[in-house]
C-alpha cells in the first residue's frame, strides 16, 4: 500500500513538474505582442513606472518585467546574446557597448526610429559628447538614458568645523585629505579599477589610448604622473583603498571612514536611502584636477539586441521612456541623472537638492560631462579593463612602482589590441 | 548479411524489451545531456568562437596559448593546485585526528560529530557569505586579532592571504566528511588486532602506525582522490568571496573559465575545460591502478 | 602506583574531552556568528569589541526578505525543484539499476563502462552546450531547465546498483514463477528491499540539488525562478544590501538541510559510510 502511494505520489509530482514547467514559459494569449523587459536598476528603478503608463497607451502591447542586478544582467546577456531568446528591451551600462556593439549583438535604431527620438532628430535630443557614446560603425546602438560623471563628494561639516575649503587641484586635494583624517577615520577612497584611474589621467591631460585606438597611451609620463599622485595619497595615509573585504562603501560612509570619494550622479540615490541621517553632511563639487576637469564618462543606454524577436514594439517601449516627463523620472525615482538634453535643462532636475545641503548637486555632474571621455571602444575592451584594472591593483598593493605597472599593462594590452 | 543482423537485433530487443526500457530514461539523458554537449565544446576548443558570431576553426591555437602564453592560466593552474595541495594535507588529517578521538569511548559521541559535520550540509554559497563577513577587515576575526594585539590580516585583500582565506573556510566545510568517513572504518578494525599489538608491547605510536593505518587503507584511497577530483573543480567560493583576486592571486581553474565565457571567448573556455578534464582523468586513473595494486 | 595509572588515565580522558569541546565550539562559530548577525541592528554588527550576544534583537531582517524580498519564492522554488529532481532519480535509477544488476540483455557490461566513464567529465565542460540546448528547447527560465537534465545520475544508478547485487535471485525468481513480469517484480521486490539504499540515494540527490548554484543562476533570469542559493549570491551582490539581510537570507538558505540532517542523522551517516566504506 505504501509502495503504491509513493509511486503515484512521484508520479503525480512529475506530472505536476511538468505542467508548470509548460506553464512557465507559456506565451501571451490573444493577438496581444509581449516584449521582455531587463532592467537592472534595482529597488529605486525608473523603469518600472513606465509599464502601467505604456501598455495604457499601447493596448496591444503588453510588458513583461524582469527586474536583475547589474552583475547578473551582464552575464545573463552574455549568455543569451550567444544563443538563448534576448530580451526585447534591456538596460546596458555603456562600458559594455564595445564588447557587445562590435559583435554586432544591438539593433541600430536609426532606422527603427525614422532618424528621430519623440519627433526630434537624434542630434537635437542629445549633448555632442552622448551621441558620440550611444554611436559605433555610424549605428546608433543604444538611447542613452542615463549618463554616470563622477564628481567629488565630500563631508562638508567637516571641511566646515575644520576650516577646509573645497579643493580645486591635486595639491589643495592633497592638503584637504591632509587635515581632514583622523587616524583611520574621514579618508579619501581609493579605488583601483579603470572608471577612477582614468579620471586622475584625464585630469593630468592623458588618455588610455591613442587617438586611433591602436596603442596604450596609459604609460605616458602624464598618466603615470597622475597615477602615482592618486597613489601618493595611500602613501600619506589620508586615503583608503577600498577593497572587497571592506564591505560596501556605503558602511564607510556612514560610520566615517570614507569623507571624501569619486563617484556618478546615481549614488546620490543610494545615500539618500541608504544613509537618510547623513542630510545635510555632505556636498558634491568637481573632482580637484591638474591639468583640466575630467572624467570617464558612461551611463545607463536602453538597447535593443538585434536577436530580439519584436523589435517594432520594443522601440515603442524605448521612445516612450525617452519622453521628457519620463526622462525626468530618472532623476525623482532612481536620483541619477537623465541623459535627455530636454530633461537636462528642466527645473524638476535642476533643483536645490536638500540632501546635499539645498546645493543644485545636479548642476555639477551636468559641468562634468563637458570634460567626460566614454572608454574606447574597441572589440577587446573587456580585456584592456581587466588588465588596466589588475595593473591598478598591484600598484595600489606596493608590488609594482606605477612606471613598472603601467609599462608590463601597455604591453599587454597592446598585444590584445594587435589580434 | 545486414539482414540478419538486424532481424536479429529486432529480435534481441523485443526479447529484452523490458530491460531497454528501464534503462531509457539514463541512456537517453546521458546522450542528450552529456554526450552532445561533450562533442560541441571540444569542437568549439579548436575554434574561436564569441557566440555572436560565426565560429573560426583555428586548431590547437587555444590550448597552445593556454600552455605556452597565458600567464594568468598559469597563476590559475598554480593558485588550483596549492589549493588542493593545502587542503588535502590538513582537511583528512583532521578528519582522522577527530575521527580517532571520536573512536575513543566517549559519551555525547553524536554531539560532537554533528559539530564537526553540520558545515558539510550547508552549501558553498552559504559558507562563502559567512566566511565573507568573519573576514570582514572589520570582521570578527580581526577584531579577535586586534584585541590579541596581533594587527589585522588583509584575508580577501592582501594577496598573500587569499588562497589561505579560500582554504580554511574550504577545510571547516568539507573534514567533517572525512571524520564520519574515518569513523565507520576505524570502527570495522578488529579490537583483536589492537589488544595483539599491546600484548607484543607496542605503544600507542606504534600501534596507531602498525594496525590503525593499514586498517585505513582502502578508505583513505578513496578519501585523496575523491577529495583531490573535488577540489580542482573549485569555483563557488572564489565567485562570492574574492572574484579571483586582487591580482588574480585567487583565481581558480573553472573561474578563469568562467571569466573567459563571461569575455565571449567560447572556444577558449571551453579548450580551459578540456585542460582540466585530462588532469582530473590522470586522476582517476591513477586512483584505478593504485586501488588495482591493492588488490 | 595504582593511582598514578588512574590519574593519568585520568588526564588522558580529561585531555581528550577538552580537545573535543574546544574543536566542537570552534566549529560552531561560524554558524553562531550567523544566526546572531541576522538578528542584529546594522550598527551593532562590526563593533568592537564584538557583541556576543544582539542587543537590541531584533527578527526584522527576516521579515524584510521575506515581504520586500521573495525569499519565500525562493525557498518554495528550492524545494520544489530539489524534491523533483529527488523523486526522479529514486524511481529512474533504480529502475536503471535493477537492469543493471539484475536482468541479462545485451551490451548491458558494456553500455554500464561506457556511462560510468561520464561520471569523469567536469560539468563545466558542458556548461555553456547544454544551455544552448535548453534555449532551443525554449525551456530557459522554467522549471524544466531545472529538473530534467536532472533526473537521473550515473552516480545514483551506481549507488543503487551495488545495493540490488546483494539482493538475492531467488527471491526474484519465487516472484517470476508467480507470474510478475518484470515491471512487478521490480515493485515488489526490490523496491522494499532497497529502501536503505533509496534513504541513501535520496539523502546525497536532494542535498546536492538544494546546494545547486551555478546551473540555476545560468538558466534563470525572472526573480520568481530563483532558488534559495541563486537568490542569496544575489542578495551578497547588491551594493545597498547590508550584512544583517544577507545573514538573514543565509540562515534561511542554510536551516532546511540542516534540519533534514538532524532529523535523519542515522541514515545519512549510514549512507555515507556504505559508499565510501564498502564502495
Amino acid at each position: 500500500m505504501l509502495k503504491k502511494r509513493i509511486t503515484l505520489l512521484m508520479l503525480v509530482t512529475l506530472l505536476a513538474g511538468a505542467i508548470l514547467s509548460a506553464c512557465g514559459g507559456a506565451p501571451a494569449g490573444g493577438g496581444k505582442t509581449t516584449i521582455t523587459v531587463w532592467d537592472y536598476y534595482g529597488e529605486a528603478t525608473p523603469v518600472k513606472p513606465l509599464i502601467e503608463g505604456f501598455q495604457q497607451e499601447n493596448p496591444d502591447i503588453e510588458i513583461k518585467y524582469e527586474a536583475l542586478d547589474w552583475d547578473t544582467t551582464l552575464e545573463k546577456l552574455n549568455v543569451v546574446l550567444s544563443g538563448g531568446t534576448p530580451p526585447d528591451v534591456v538596460t546596458v551600462d555603456m562600458t559594455w557597448i564595445p564588447k557587445f556593439a562590435s559583435l554586432g549583438a544591438f539593433s541600430d535604431l536609426k532606422p527603427l526610429s525614422g532618424s528621430q527620438l519623440n519627433g526630434v532628430p537624434w542630434d537635437q535630443a542629445y549633448t555632442p559628447g552622448a551621441l558620440e557614446a550611444i554611436t559605433f560603425n555610424d549605428q546608433i546602438i543604444a538611447a542613452l538614458y542615463d549618463f554616470d560623471v563622477y564628481a567629488l563628494y565630500y563631508r562638508a561639516d567637516l571641511f566646515e568645523q575644520k576650516g577646509i575649503q573645497v579643493p580645486t587641484n591635486w595639491d589643495e586635494l592633497l592638503a584637504a585629505a591632509q587635515q581632514l583624517a583622523e587616524s583611520d577615520k574621514y579618508l579619501y577612497e581609493f579605488d583601483a579599477d579603470t572608471f577612477h584611474g582614468s579620471q586622475w589621467i584625464y585630469e593630468n591631460g592623458g588618455t588610455l589610448l591613442n587617438a586611433d585606438n591602436t596603442e596604450a597611451a596609459f604609460n605616458s609620463a602624464e598618466a603615470v604622473q597622475a597615477i602615482e599622485f592618486n597613489k601618493s595619497l595611500l602613501d600619506a595615509g589620508v586615503a583608503i583603498n577600498w577593497t572587497t573585504d571592506q564591505g560596501e562603501r556605503i558602511q564607510g560612509v556612514k560610520d566615517g571612514r570614507v569623507a571624501m570619494f569619486s563617484d556618478g550622479p546615481y549614488y546620490m540615490g543610494i545615500m539618500k536611502s541608504a544613509a537618510p541621517e547623513m542630510t545635510g553632511m555632505w556636498r558634491v563639487a568637481v573632482h580637484p584636477y591638474s591639468k583640466g576637469p575630467g572624467s570617464y564618462l558612461g551611463g545607463t543606454g536602453l538597447a535593443i539586441p538585434s536577436g530580439a524577436k519584436h523589435q517594432e514594439a520594443a522601440w515603442k517601449f524605448v521612445e516612450y521612456a525617452m519622453r521628457v516627463e519620463n526622462q525626468i523620472g530618472v532623476y525623482t525615482y532612481a536620483g541619477a541623472a537623465p541623459a535627455l538634453k530636454a530633461a537636462l535643462e528642466s527645473p524638476d532636475v535642476n533643483v536645490a537638492d536638500p540632501y546635499f545641503g539645498n546645493q543644485q548637486a545636479f548642476a555639477v555632474f551636468l559641468e562634468a560631462t563637458n570634460t567626460a571621455h566614454h572608454f574606447p571602444y574597441v572589440r577587446v575592451w573587456s580585456d584592456i579593463d581587466e588588465i588596466f584594472t589588475n595593473a591598478m591593483q598591484e600598484i595600489a598593493l606596493g608590488q609594482k612602482t606605477v612606471q613598472q605597472a603601467l609599462d608590463d599593462a601597455a604591453t599587454s594590452v597592446n598585444e590584445a589590441l594587435s589580434q | 548479411m545486414t539482414n540478419t543482423f538486424i532481424m536479429r537485433a529486432a529480435r534481441e530487443i523485443r526479447k529484452h524489451h523490458l530491460a531497454y526500457l528501464f534503462i531509457a530514461v539514463p541512456v537517453v539523458s546521458s546522450i542528450v545531456f552529456l554526450l552532445i554537449p561533450m562533442l560541441t565544446s571540444l569542437w568549439w576548443s579548436f575554434n574561436d568562437y564569441s557566440g555572436l558570431q560565426p565560429a573560426k576553426f583555428i586548431g590547437l591555437q587555444n590550448y597552445i596559448k593556454l600552455l605556452t602564453d597565458d600567464t594568468i592560466f598559469l597563476h590559475a593552474l598554480r593558485n588550483t593546485t596549492l589549493f588542493v595541495l593545502m587542503g588535502m594535507s590538513i582537511g583528512p588529517t583532521l578528519g582522522l585526528i577527530t575521527a580517532i578521538m571520536l573512536n575513543q569511548n566517549i559519551r555525547l559521541r553524536t554531539i560532537f560529530r554533528t559539530a564537526y559535520f553540520l558545515p558539510v550540509m550547508t552549501s558553498m554559497v552559504v559558507v562563502a557569505t559567512v566566511w565573507m563577513m568573519l573576514y570582514n577587515q572589520n570582521g570578527l576575526f580581526n577584531t579577535v586579532l586586534t584585541n590579541l594585539g596581533l594587527g589585522t590580516v588583509g584575508w580577501l585583500s592582501d594577496p598573500k592571504w587569499t588562497l589561505v582565506s579560500i582554504v580554511l573556510a574550504s577545510i571547516w566545510q568539507g573534514f567533517g566528511f572525512e571524520t564520519v568517513v574515518y569513523l565507520a572504518a576505524l570502527q570495522d578494525i578488529p579490537k583483536e588486532l589492537y589488544e595483539a599489538a599491546m600484548i607484543d608491547g607496542a605503544s600507542a605510536w606504534q600501534r596507531f602506525w602498525t594496525v590503525t593505518l593499514p586498517g585505513l587503507r582502502s578508505v583513505v584511497l578513496f578519501v585523496y582522490v575523491y577529495g583531490i577530483i573535488g577540489s580542482y573543480q573549485v569555483f563557488d567560493q572564489v565567485f562570492v568571496m574574492t572574484s579571483g583576486g586582487p591580482v588574480y592571486s585567487s583565481t581558480s581553474i573553472v573561474y578563469y573559465l568562467y571569466t573567459r565565457f563571461q569575455n565571449l571567448r567560447l572556444g577558449y573556455s571551453s579548450a580551459i575545460a578540456y585542460i582540466l578534464f585530462v588532469i582530473l582523468v590522470l586522476f582517476s586513473y591513477l586512483q584505478m591502478r593504485l586501488s588495482r595494486e591493492r588488490e | 602506583m595504582i593511582t598514578r595509572r588512574k590519574t593519568s588515565l585520568l588526564l588522558q580522558r580529561g585531555t581528550l574531552y577538552l580537545a573535543l569541546v574546544v574543536s566542537s565550539i570552534l566549529m560552531i562559530v561560524p554558524f553562531y556568528w550567523a544566526v546572531i548577525t541576522s538578528l542584529k541592528l546594522e550598527g551593532f554588527v562590526y563593533s568592537n569589541p564584538p557583541q556576543w550576544w544582539p542587543n537590541p534583537l531584533t527578527f526584522f531582517h527576516y521579515v524584510e526578505i521575506t515581504t520586500k524580498l521573495s525569499f519565500l519564492r525562493y525557498f518554495s522554488n528550492s524545494l520544489f525543484v530539489a524534491g523533483s529532481i529527488t523523486l526522479a532519480h529514486v524511481f529512474f535509477d533504480t529502475l536503471a539499476a535493477y537492469a543493471f544488476a539484475k536482468l541479462r540483455f545485451p551490451g548491458r557490461d558494456r553500455i554500464f563502462f561506457i556511462m560510468l566513464l561520464g561520471l569523469m567529465v567536469p560539468f563545466q565542460v558542458n556548461l555553456i552546450p547544454m544551455y544552448r540546448i535548453m534555449s532551443s528547447l525554449r525551456w530557459l527560465d522554467t522549471y524544466a531547465a531545472l529538473i530534467v537534465p536532472q533526473l537521473t545520475s550515473i552516480f545514483g544508478i551506481f549507488l543503487m546498483r551495488q545495493y540490488i547485487q546483494s539482493i538475492p535471485d531467488e527471491l526474484l525468481d519465487a516472484a517470476r514463477i508467480d507470474g510478475c513480469n518484470e515491471f512487478n517484480v521490480f515493485r515488489r521486490v526490490i523496491l522494499p528491499l532497497a529502501i536503505p539504499g533509496i534513504a541513501t540515494l535520496v539523502i546525497f540527490i536532494f542535498m546536492g540539488a538544494w546546494s545547486d548554484f551555478l546551473w540555476p543562476r545560468l538558466v534563470t533570469s525572472s526573480n520568481n525562478m530563483f532558488t534559495l542559493q541563486v537568490g542569496l549570491a544575489q542578495l551578497q551582490m547588491k551594493n545597498t544590501s547590508n550584512i544583517t539581510q544577507i545573514m538573514a537570507g543565509t540562515v534561511t538558505t542554510a536551516l532546511p538541510m540542516i534540519l533534514v540532517y538532524l532529523l535523519m542523522q542515522r541514515r545519512f551517516i549510514e549512507g555515507i559510510t556504505a559508499g565510501a566504506v564498502k564502495g
